[in-house]
């Protein structure tokens, strides 16, 4: 087993400013209870640092922006930062930060690896560490990473420095000897338990783990009870550790937060671009495909505004979603400025071998273009201004026909084939029957019509909602047009029902 | 557009006829063999021998009067109507059954009324291949056609005028997609059209004379136009029945 323990010490700030530009050199600190929690470099170089008082850090400087801390957004991006690590090893655990009150300095929130299975796939340590840390950069997360046999052995180590440099410059895994020096070379200050432990540990003199670990452990559980002799364990690799496993969710969720709200649906482009890629990268390493992009825009305290975006072939190319995106956006005028975008997946389903294999040979571009082209339509248009005309199976002319969802447009015939019936059909019908004056035993609809032949008689339906008894007629207007007319049996009325055009 | 491009041509002819005082006699004779094989000039020695570069319309008589024995490709096609059903949609189901047929799509944008589709199936459509657009508004409607056309995916849309008469400016960018797409474009449009010029390749009258669909073809690029043709309903539905009294 090898551990690598993610340790992201600012993520309340980057929970809370990802959405920015890169280069936003506004002093920026997130606030709870009065105290700083974290700040920007900008800050920082204003002497503003975690651990101040807001007084004192706006003395400090004068412009700094101050935003209250939000902890379930961090717990959305750290399940995210799960995911993506997810991508790299299916042994993931995340563990949120905890910060006893008053405390700025504790925990920070981590992520756990197992990545010992996935060295190979990935040409050995080294390469794999420079690939995390090269997309946690690029995702502008700020961590420090520490390898350990075990959660907890790599949790301490990570905040060694002698350690964490060792591993900048490392390509082989360590030894079990040079874990053990390591583990019993390091302060006791690092040791992950509570800071009332710590300050009696330091009180006994043990300043060094390999002080503890020289006491005998029943010593030491009678004076710091049964859970830090466990821990200890844990930390030797004597005991398991277990940490919760992470499992990937059903469906994509993701949201960006404009801390200054947006008020053009054209800024939106950006960040929705970057929700798209991110969508992209996790929809690729999964194998998995989403027919519909739903983006909530959140107004606030003023509601919501929910877009969507229908894809109808697995597409994982982030320009073409960008490009549909942005039809839909056009559209929408913002009510109110934006606060936060939100991107949800809701069902995701597998890429089956079929459709890629329709890509490759299938008459292939053609297909492709089509599916383009209606996915287009159907982002500007609305879904439903698109439709399809299939066939059904009844004797009422009006209901022998029925609207296509037009996904089905371009699927292959099916096994089952209706035949429509053998008789001349008019190329429209009306959406109802429009009735026909009739005066002196002669019918006029702009103009008068004259019956040419006929007549076909459509009976029955009586066990649905009313008998239909009908006589269907061709007929020919004043203009020459030919109609298709029936006479209601029951009524003795005359209708217009489609036009042989 | 093509006048202006002929204009353009012929002035790059002069500026190369200027400059070189005394060019070679086979480079002379090529710009000459471009120029003949442009598809927007009309020989009409030659005119007898070519063969079919449209899409046939199903009809013997209306294909014999027009240039490429068909609806002409990549181009728009007018048809100007005023009166529904006297058969409009007959005179092009036939190119457009054979065109789904080959597995090219077909459009509908803003239909009149309901495509019936067991009308369809008898003509030969196959159904799979249709899709029916419903765009809200004029500038929706006209960007629909141009994406559709412009893409290549789709073998012919027909596009029925709504209230409002598309600007000059439209036609001609519909023309243009419909050349970048290489695709059918068929437009209906009220008979009221006439006098204004549009940059359609064909334009037809459609009219009834009681019994047939009368055509007058108003213009034809590269052929003639002022011709007139009587094409018969369908036999099975002008059949009259003899009174049951």
């Amino acid at each position: 087993m090898l551990w690598l323990c993610i340790q992201l010490p600012k993520l309340p700030l980057e929970a809370l400013t990802r959405a920015h530009r890169a280069g936003d050199s506004t002093p920026l600190a997130v606030a709870q209870s009065s105290l700083i929690i974290e700040a920007n470099q900008a800050a920082n170089s204003h002497n503003v640092e975690p651990g101040l008082s807001i007084a004192t850090a706006c003395a400090y400087c004068a412009d700094l922006q101050l935003l209250e801390r939000d902890a379930e957004r961090e717990e959305q991006l750290l399940q995210q930062l799960a995911q993506w690590a997810y991508s790299f090893t299916p042994v993931v655990s995340p563990r949120s930060a905890e910060r006893e009150h008053n405390q700025p300095d504790n925990h920070f929130a981590c992520l756990y690896l197992e990545i010992s299975g996935c060295l190979k796939a990935h040409h050995g340590l080294r390469p794999l560490l420079q690939q995390l840390g090269k997309e946690l950069r690029k995702m502008r997360i700020s961590h420090f990473m520490g390898l350990g046999h075990s959660p907890s052995a790599a949790h301490l180590l990570s905040q060694l420095p002698e350690h964490r440099q060792w591993l900048a410059e490392t390509k082989h895994a360590p030894t079990p000897q040079q874990w053990r020096q390591w583990i019993s070379f390091a302060p006791s200050k690092l040791l992950d338990c509570n800071h009332k432990a710590i300050a009696k540990l330091y009180a006994s003199g043990i300043k060094r783990v390999s002080q503890l670990l020289a006491i005998p452990l029943s010593e030491v559980g009678s004076r710091f009870g049964r859970n830090f002799i466990s821990y200890l364990a844990q930390l030797n690799g004597t005991r398991p550790d277990p940490v919760p496993s992470f499992e990937p969710p059903a469906e994509f969720h993701n949201e960006l937060f404009f801390p200054s709200p947006l008020d053009n649906s054209e800024q939106l482009l950006f960040p929705a671009g970057r929700l798209i890629r991110e969508l992209c990268r996790q929809l690729q390493r999964r194998q998995l495909y989403s027919q519909q992009l739903c983006w909530v825009l959140d107004y606030g305290s003023r509601g919501q505004q929910q877009l969507n975006v229908e894809v109808s072939r697995p597409l994982l190319d982030p320009q073409r979603l960008i490009a549909l995106t942005k039809l839909q956006f056009e559209r929408v005028e913002l009510k109110e400025p934006v606060q936060a975008l939100t991107l949800k997946c809701q069902q995701l389903q597998p890429i089956e071998n079929q459709n890629l294999r329709e890509d490759f040979f299938d008459e292939g571009s053609k297909l492709n273009e089509s599916y383009q082209l209606i996915d287009k339509l159907k982002a500007r248009l609305g879904h439903q201004a698109l439709s399809g005309v299939t066939l059904k199976e009844s004797y009422l002319p009006e209901q022998a026909w029925q609207n296509a969802d037009s996904l089905t447009l371009q699927s292959k015939a099916r096994s089952h084939h209706l035949t429509p019936v053998r008789a001349p059909r008019p190329n429209w019908l009306l959406p109802r029957p429009d009735r026909i004056q009739q005066r002196d035993h002669k019918l006029f609809y702009d103009g008068e019509l004259h019956l040419l032949q006929g007549p076909e008689r459509i009976d029955g339906y009586w066990w649905q909602h009313r008998r239909h008894a009908r006589d269907y007629y061709i007929a020919r207007g004043s203009h020459g047009s030919l109609y298709w007319v029936f006479q209601d049996l029951t009524s003795e009325n005359w209708f217009l029902h489609g036009v042989y055009s | 557009m093509n006048s202006a491009e002929n204009f353009l041509q012929n002035k790059q002819l002069a500026k190369q006829a200027n400059n070189e005082p005394a060019p070679p006699s086979q480079e002379q004779a090529q710009p000459l063999q471009q120029l003949l094989t442009r598809p927007d000039i009309w020989q009409l020695a030659s005119g007898h021998g070519r063969s079919r570069t449209g899409i046939s319309t199903g009809y013997r008589g209306l294909d014999a009067m027009l240039t490429g024995h068909g609806w002409p490709r990549a181009a728009s096609t007018e048809l100007l109507i005023d009166k529904a059903g006297i058969g409009e949609m007959s005179l092009i189901l036939p190119a457009l059954a054979e065109l789904t047929r080959q597995g090219q799509m077909v459009i509908l944008v803003n239909p009149p009324l309901i495509p019936y589709a067991p009308a369809l199936v008898q003509a030969g459509v196959q159904l799979e291949k249709l899709l029916v657009l419903h765009p809200r508004g004029q500038r929706d409607q006209l960007w629909a056609a141009e994406q559709s056309l412009q893409s290549g995916a789709c073998g012919v849309l027909v596009q029925w005028q709504g209230k409002e008469t598309p600007a000059d400016k439209d036609l001609r960018r519909l023309q243009v997609a419909a050349r970048d797409g290489d695709c059918l474009h068929v437009h209906f449009r009220p008979g009221s059209c006439v006098k204004t010029p549009s940059p359609a390749a064909l334009r037809l009258q459609l009219k009834s004379d009681g019994e047939q669909l009368a055509l007058h073809l108003f213009k034809q690029l590269n052929g003639k136009s002022g011709q007139r043709v009587h094409l018969a309903r369908n036999p099975d539905l002008v059949r009259r029945d003899q009174p049951l009294h």
